[in-house]
């Protein structure tokens, strides 16, 4: 305490406080620095840790894997016999897989659905279970490059078979064969859990198997686990699943990053990995969809696991792995608790814990509330009593935008133009340039400082409440967002450039927009437009919530501080500063 | 203002008591920790409340000799008349043991041995033992009175007489039983439970209260003779059926002034392994060591798709003269999967099969590399032995029925008895076993589809937990009637207390009609005729729920109802990592024109769990906040409290600064000094 007050009394002396209190933007600049720092150091030697399996009883590759030999024989007899049922409309296909499962008394089920694909499912009751649990081993007819998962199916239908003979199963073995990774098998999930009369207790790890190459052989695993609304299957099964694949001599990619990257220890491999995982983790959903994600939000670990390159290791090796994490799985004798549910993955066997990466996004989002402090403090409204008309009023245009949020999130991905909206919304935050809106429009100084002061405090709240749920999505959409704080509100802005320089940072910073550059730059999977549809679609069919969170989190602020910034008649502005002064 | 240090002498007693303060303080908040833990629970939602549940069940007329009592097992009673010596057989283990020709004991054993589809097979175990026969009300404690038991279990004997148990019925089951390939289950599902242990009686007693501590006091003991967990049987797994478990015949009562009470609880998937079984084959007379029970091994018995273990006690009293007897029968019911389990036995590794060991469909594209797989072979040839790894050894000696093998089997299939070498058949499959060899039973088809018709199942019924939305989860129960006649069907659900059920949500989600697929419009009034439902009390009473309901022919009926899952107290919680809590299955009878009865799977359900680390936080956060306040206290307490100025005088004169400044004085000085010197 002694050295507390000393400092304290320090601090009093040489007059910190005002002079912080005075420079609050540069402050929530440092603020950003620090947390794009943290996140830099994240990958350095001491700052993840290695991965290790928290439950002993799911002893990865601890028994031998048996799926080998004459079962290639099977597996080829079955990929022969689907290749023959490529053309054949779903139905036909369906009836002729099922007599399959019948042959090795697999009890199975067609869910139909017109709109997404008919589902095939067989429940094998398993022999040691008590029928309350299950394992789901998922395939997708089409994968999600629409490509025929034909290896995935053939394998999906002989491991069953060949899971069938086992007497060793505690779990139930659902097989699962949908129209696509998507839509189709999210609506199955949903209807497993609502209206399915065959059912096999509940789920508690799927794994999707895919498959689509006309070779035999594979070179190594693209391992996808990430989930809708930053949800991650539990660390335990990611690593199991991890350790198979390794102890099969198979390497394993994560994030669909090249071998070279994975395998060599670097810090920028490691911080690629990182990002690229926060990256992939904030657009999960509007991303191609591997069929784990239809399993998100139901406490199922779900994995994909795709099968890459032409050569190398043969397809049985490939299901070799589900059959070892299946082993792993029903070992299990409670659900999956190791501690980690939120995670990123460095490297294969190297991770960091959401107690090293959330300071970040804190600092994020307290910069945001530094940056609400200063518009409210740093200038010569702060006398004016906040029962004052411009707060109200700042109120009210803040419940006005949140109404033309809600409007936005109603838009149909067919009514959607994304390229007029882009279009609109340059056009939009260039405009304060003009003299249009002047006649129509006048903000007084005061509300305006009040608008901005409520936007940040807002957006700071929303991602305060989204950092430990969806840490990817409240840091990247605070780090695009950011670029707000930087405008300076219209009392400040004298020369015609710095107005220039403030809508360039209106641009950038809206939503949209900046979805747009960010897609554009950094991510491969979607054509630049395609984004806003992916997130309309993946909003309304997958449950994902990242367009609801942009249009009433981040497009409500952006709209606030848009108004905020819109030209004050010079008038007005001087007859106030002469009133208030 | 501003503290400075400066601790008087007298205050080693202010620090004592402040210590003291402390240490209480911190005591408090962890006492209420468990307490705020605590739920409460309120169900309005509740239409149909049985509040008093006294569901119990009256015997209509109390025990007379003169009134009817139909005792159904006739075999028993001819099994008494006709008294036929055992059939001596010339070899004889060991020759000196001798048997009396006349001695017998009312003991009967048959195994029956039905093929199902899919090359499963069905072995059924039977035992059957009576009692001696007592007189009701007298007491056997007399100075001139014996306990005489014979063959019957002087163990169960024990549990039924001292408690007044008219029925007691045991089971153990584990598995799935496959309806839609199987047919019906054995003994129409009176012999089966639902997915681990089961158990329910009749007592005779003055009262509930009275009746309950007899009911503890039977589980109690069941628990620790077959090595279960019986002993968590408790109020809050206790039902009192209404309907469901009550005896279609008049039970005798031995005293008028006494009531019937029928209890029944369950634990749903419990383990079900060998310290059941042996406790079983304890109570047989053969002890397992000669006649079928010889077959029951719990390696093989365990290691099948579905196994049965069940016991039922019955007093049956015989209405022309004053005395009664016990009835038990002891059932074991196995389904094995012929190919797989004969391929275990010859390699206990599911091992791939050879290239040669591959059968390939010849329709389709096949060669050395490809093979696309034919469904399991049809032909088939096997000895019982395979199956059970072991010979049935010899008869049972003590009864005057041999024990018997039947199999119940088509007319493709042959089945032949293997007895030192040689081999015997019979035209009805029936086999007597009537020497003291080891005996085998030799089985051969060439289509083992070729099955003895069990497939008229009248009822399908599953049920599973809906979870649609955040919060309310429901109950989904599929009644689907494949036959041409409608069925009046009794429901029977017990789920634990902290289900929390809104019975309004009770609706016919579907009912279609199977062979047009037309949806029915019905109201759940229309299915159901009655409703008996007993509101859960927390920790106290489970849900219990009964209906009837009449599922029309050929159709498919969905109900559906909601429940909210509650928060226990964070003790209640399973102290390790679990799966989640298990709830029993419902028991569904058809009341007719055959009666049968099935269960539902069990379910899983996860509760919310609460953040266990919770007591610790508050722990951490009290200690912070009272070491805090003893920090400040304690300050206040031995620090003087002094103005800035003259905090600053006295630092001047006292500070560490002022200190250093003086030291540095003193020592220059004697340098100096020294230099001067």
């Amino acid at each position: 305490m002694a050295l507390i007050e000393v400092l304290h009394r320090r601090a009093t002396k040489l007059g910190l406080l005002p002079k912080v209190i005075g420079k609050l933007s540069i402050v929530s600049n440092i603020l950003v620095l620090i947390s794009i720092g943290l996140i830099l150091c994240l990958p350095l030697d001491g700052q993840y840790r290695r991965t290790y399996i928290s439950e002993n009883a799911l002893l990865p590759s601890q028994a031998y894997s048996y799926f080998r030999e004459s079962e290639w024989n099977i597996l080829r007899g079955y990929r022969t016999a689907i290749e023959a049922l490529i053309d054949k409309p779903a139905r036909v296909r369906n009836e002729v897989i099922s007599s399959w499962l019948t042959d090795f008394g697999m009890k199975h089920a067609v869910y139909d659905n017109a709109a997404d694909g008919d589902t095939l499912y067989g429940v094998y009751n398993s022999q040691r279970g008590d029928g309350t649990e299950a394992i789901v081993l998922a395939v997708p007819w089409y994968n999600t490059d629409n490509e025929v998962n034909i290896g995935g199916a053939a394998l999906g239908i002989s491991l069953s078979r060949y899971f069938s003979r086992w007497p060793i199963w505690s779990k139930n073995i659902i097989l699962v064969i949908s129209e696509n990774p998507h839509k189709a098998m999210k609506s199955w999930v949903d209807a497993y859990h609502n209206s399915l009369d065959l059912t096999g207790g509940s789920l508690e790890a799927a794994i999707v198997l895919d498959f689509p190459s006309k070779s035999e052989y594979f070179e190594f695993v693209e391992l996808y686990f990430n989930g809708i609304n930053g949800e991650l299957p539990n660390l335990d099964i990611v690593n199991v699943a991890i350790s198979v694949i390794e102890h099969e001599g198979v390497k394993v990619s994560l994030q669909g990053l090249n071998l070279s990257e994975m395998y060599t220890s670097s810090y920028f491999n490691r911080l690629k990995t990182l990002l690229f995982g926060v990256k992939n983790s904030a657009l999960s959903g509007t991303r191609k969809l591997y069929g784990n994600e239809a399993f998100s939000g139901r406490r199922i670990q779900a994995l994909t696991l795709k099968a890459c390159g032409t050569e190398g290791h043969d397809i049985t090796t490939f299901g070799r792995i589900p059959e070892a994490i299946f082993r792993s799985v029903n070992n299990l004798l409670e659900k999956f608790h190791q501690s980690f549910f939120f995670y990123f993955l460095v490297a294969p066997r190297h991770f960091v814990s959401i107690g090293s990466y959330l300071p970040s996004a804190v600092c994020l989002s307290i910069s945001f509330g530094i940056s609400a402090a200063h518009s409210y403090i740093n200038n010569q409204y702060i006398t004016v009593p906040l029962s004052d008309n411009s707060s109200i009023l700042a109120l009210i245009i803040f419940f006005g935008s949140i109404a033309i949020s809600f409007i936005f999130l109603q838009i149909n991905e067919t009514f959607l133009q994304p390229h007029l909206m882009i279009l609109a919304f340059l056009l939009i935050s260039f405009l304060p340039l003009t003299n249009i809106p002047q006649p129509l429009i006048t903000i007084q100084p005061c509300l305006s400082y009040r608008l901005k002061s409520f936007a940040f405090i807002y957006i700071s709240l929303v991602l305060t409440s989204l950092l430990v749920m969806n840490f990817a999505l409240a840091f990247g959409m605070g780090l695009l967002a950011f670029p707000l704080t930087f405008t300076k509100s219209c009392s400040e802005m004298i020369t015609f450039k710095s107005k220039v320089i403030n809508c360039f940072y209106l641009a950038i910073s809206n939503p949209f927009i900046a979805i747009f550059i960010f897609v554009s730059i950094f991510e491969d999977d979607i054509t630049n437009f395609e984004v806003f549809s992916d997130l309309i679609s993946s909003f309304k069919y997958m449950g994902n919530w990242t367009w609801a969170i942009t249009c009433i989190g981040w497009f409500t602020t952006w709209q606030m501080v848009y108004i905020a910034n819109l030209d004050t008649p010079r008038s007005a502005l001087d007859g106030d500063t002469k009133k208030n002064l | 203002m501003v503290i400075i240090s400066n601790i008087p002498h007298s205050s080693s007693i202010k620090v004592i008591l402040l210590c003291f303060i402390f240490i209480l303080g911190f005591l408090v908040p962890i006492s209420y920790a468990d307490e705020l833990v605590e739920t409460h629970i309120q169900n309005k939602e509740v239409e149909d409340v049985v509040k008093n549940n006294d569901v119990k069940y009256e015997s209509k007329t109390s025990f007379d000799p003169s009134s009817e009592i139909d005792v159904t097992d006739t075999s028993i009673l001819t099994s008494l008349d006709n008294i036929e010596s055992v059939k001596s057989t010339e070899q004889v283990w060991d020759t000196n043991i001798k048997t009396k020709d006349n001695l017998y004991y009312e003991f009967d054993e048959s195994l029956k041995i039905t093929p199902l589809k899919s090359n499963f097979l069905l072995s059924s175990f039977n035992f059957e033992i009576n009692s001696t026969k007592y007189e009701p009300g007298v007491s056997s404690n007399g100075f001139d009175e014996y306990s005489h038991y014979t063959v019957f279990p002087k163990s169960i004997n024990r549990i039924i007489r001292q408690n007044s148990v008219r029925e007691l019925h045991i089971r153990f089951t584990r598995g799935f039983w496959d309806a839609d390939s199987w047919g019906r289950i054995p003994y129409d599902g009176f012999k089966a439970g639902g997915s681990g242990v089961e158990l329910w009686s009749v007592i005779e007693a003055s009262s509930k209260k009275v009746a309950y501590k007899k009911w503890k006091y039977v589980a109690n003991t069941l628990s620790g003779m077959f090595c279960t967990s019986l002993n968590f049987v408790d109020a809050s797994k206790t039902t009192y059926p209404y309907k469901s478990f009550i005896p279609d015949y008049d039970v005798p009562l031995f005293d008028g002034k006494n009531q019937l009470f029928v209890m029944r609880a369950a634990l749903a998937n419990e383990n079900v392994c060998t310290e059941n079984l042996t406790p079983l084959l304890k109570l047989l007379p053969t002890k397992s060591r000669s006649g079928i029970s010889t077959l029951l091994d719990g390696h093989k018995v365990f290691d099948s798709y579905w196994h049965s273990l069940s016991i039922d006690v019955k007093t049956i009293c015989e209405e022309e003269s004053l005395v009664c007897y016990d009835n038990l029968k002891a059932n074991v019911g196995v389904v094995m999967h012929v190919p797989n389990t004969i391929q275990r036995n010859r390699n206990p590794i599911p091992k791939p099969v050879t290239g040669e060991g591959l059968r390939c469909d010849t329709s389709k594209y096949h060669d050395a590399y490809e093979c696309f797989p034919l469904p399991d072979n049809f032909e088939t040839i096997f000895l019982l032995s395979d199956l059970f790894g072991k010979k049935l050894q010899g008869s049972n000696l003590i009864s005057n029925n041999p024990s018997s093998v039947c199999v119940e089997a088509s007319k493709d299939w042959k089945i032949l008895i293997e007895s030192n070498g040689e081999f015997f058949g019979t035209q009805s499959n029936c086999f007597d076993l009537t020497n003291n060899d080891k005996n085998d039973i030799y089985f051969e088809t060439k289509n083992s589809s070729s099955i003895v018709r069990r497939d008229n199942v009248p009822l399908f019924v599953s049920r599973s937990i809906m979870s649609n939305s955040i919060g309310r989860d429901g109950l989904r129960t599929v009644f689907r009637n494949p036959t041409n006649s409608a069925k009046s069907v009794l429901y029977f659900e017990s789920l634990p207390w902290f289900m929390k059920i809104y019975l309004s949500t009770l609706i016919v989600e579907q009912a279609i009609d199977t062979t047009t697929g037309m949806k029915f419009d019905f109201d759940i009034k229309d299915v159901l005729s009655t409703l008996k439902y007993a509101a859960a009390s927390d920790r106290k009473r489970p849900n219990q729920i009964e209906y009837e309901i009449t599922i029309p022919p050929h159709s498919t009926i969905i109900l559906s109802y909601q429940f909210e899952k509650n928060l226990l107290k964070y003790s209640e919680y399973p102290p390790d990592a679990n799966h989640g809590f298990e709830i029993e299955s419902a028991v569904v009878t058809v009341k007719g024109p055959t009666k049968y009865q099935s269960r539902t799977s069990t379910l899983l359900l996860v509760l919310p769990t609460p953040d266990f680390s919770m007591p610790y936080n508050v722990i951490i956060l009290t200690s912070t906040i009272m070491g805090l306040i003893f920090g400040t206290v304690f300050n206040l307490l031995v620090k003087r409290v002094l103005t800035l100025e003259d905090a600053e005088r006295i630092r001047a004169v006292s500070g560490p600064k002022y200190k250093l400044k003086k030291l540095k004085e003193r020592l220059l000085s004697r340098f100096g000094t020294n230099k001067n010197a």
